[in-house]
């Protein structure tokens, strides 16, 4: 991607989106206050800032779990991708959710004492070896600053910038922040909360999380295919191959191979995109083109570039159809090469 | 998704399941049997107050 293009662009759909987004937590926020206000203990009062401060610290908590979980159920079933495509716009939402608990918490404990309260965060409570009395807001504290890191880059212009390998390996430090931020909790809500639904939503979180991804990076994705060491793979019959879908050709060496069909013509393509490293062959091909599921980047199937603005290229492989069988050649032509797709009715007469 | 990315979270969540289950396990085993907030230093919640 140029830096100098949009490509998260304010679509009615993302506007959309948006406004959802912000009516679900403003409906969060006023449900967990009513619900804390009615279901609170005589002997126990929380000024509205607590209140506040759960109320912003569970949703916060709560978004990120979610956000973690899109890429692996956006595998898993399509009816995830609509939130793929809006994840950046959850992530610095969610971000801005920890940081108002986090302000709160901050002044609210911090803010009154002649220590700096950013300071006192780390020494007020020296219990490091503890696990009752761990001072658990330094946690917080850590895993939020990734999170301003993922906010500030969540834009096409730093990945760009970056380049998408280290772009990518920083927004990966988000299973250090959740990491940091279950420990938060434990050692910090779980130690002194008496109501058992927060242990519930917090190992409920975390096992659902963890299980989701454990699971799709085990699995196989699509029709995955591990191709022998010669120079023409065989894909398998034209006949069996799905319209607009790939069978995914992992060759001895180098990267794997999406090989599609499109009506009645196969070719081929890198199984990588350019904008972030998604999977293109678990992609759908949309009016001619090869459209990335993670962020909808599109590529033309017949020469693997980008549409006009966009300058994307990606590999392309020469196809051959012989007695109803498709095979792709392991050696790929320069990105943007353009090439013949192989012709499945041709190839049965 | 390239091949490696696919390892690198295999990886990662194959070494941060554990942790989580570790701390979650130690903290419900750690709690205090009647739970106060003893981690923030009492004056300053007094203070707070």
């Amino acid at each position: 991607m140029a830096a100098s293009y949009k490509i998260v662009t304010w679509t009615p759909f993302k506007k959309r989106f948006d406004l959802w987004l912000l009516v679900g937590i403003a409906v969060y926020l006023v449900t967990f206050i009513l619900i804390t206000s009615l279901s609170q203990p005589v002997d126990e009062t929380f000024t509205p800032i607590q209140m506040l401060m759960r109320a912003f610290g569970t949703l916060a908590f709560l978004l990120l779990s979610f956000i973690l979980c899109i890429g692996p159920l956006a595998r898993l079933t399509l009816r995830f991708k609509p939130f793929l495509y809006n994840r950046r716009h959850l992530g610095v939402t969610t971000f801005f959710v920890a940081l108002f608990h986090a302000a709160l918490s901050t002044l609210w404990y911090h803010g009154f004492s002649d220590v700096n309260p950013f300071l006192s965060i780390f020494v007020s409570n020296p219990r490091y070896d503890s696990i009752a009395g761990f001072p658990f807001e330094s946690l917080g504290f850590v895993a939020l600053f990734i999170l301003f890191l993922m906010a500030a880059t969540s834009h096409d212009f730093w990945n760009a910038n970056l380049g998408p390998r280290l772009w990518k390996t920083l927004h990966m430090l988000v299973y250090l922040a959740y990491g940091l931020l279950v420990a938060h909790i434990a050692l910090g809500a779980i130690q002194f909360e008496k109501d058992p639904i927060y242990v519930a939503l917090l190992g409920g979180s975390a096992a659902i999380v963890a299980a989701l991804h454990l699971l799709t990076a085990l699995k196989p994705s699509g029709h995955i295919t591990q191709a022998p060491a010669t120079d023409w793979i065989e894909v398998g019959p034209a006949g069996d191959m799905v319209d607009a879908k790939a069978r995914i050709i992992r060759p001895r060496s180098g990267e794997a191979i999406a090989v599609f069909r499109d009506g009645q013509t196969v070719a081929a393509v890198s199984h990588v995109c350019r904008h972030q490293g998604g999977p293109l062959g678990e992609g759908l091909v949309i009016d001619g083109c090869v459209t990335c599921p993670w962020h909808g980047f599109q590529y033309r199937l017949t020469d693997g570039t980008s549409l006009p603005p966009f300058t994307e290229k990606v590999a392309t492989y020469p196809t051959r159809i012989e007695n109803g069988i498709v095979y792709v050649r392991a050696i790929p032509d320069p990105p943007g090469t353009p090439q013949t797709p192989s012709i499945i009715r041709a190839a049965r007469v | 998704m390239t091949r490696a990315h696919r390892q690198r979270h295999l990886l990662i969540w194959l070494i941060l399941t554990p942790v989580i289950a570790i701390i979650l396990w130690q903290s419900l085993l750690h709690r205090p049997e009647a739970p106060v907030n003893d981690s923030l230093p009492p004056l300053l919640t007094e203070e707070a107050g």
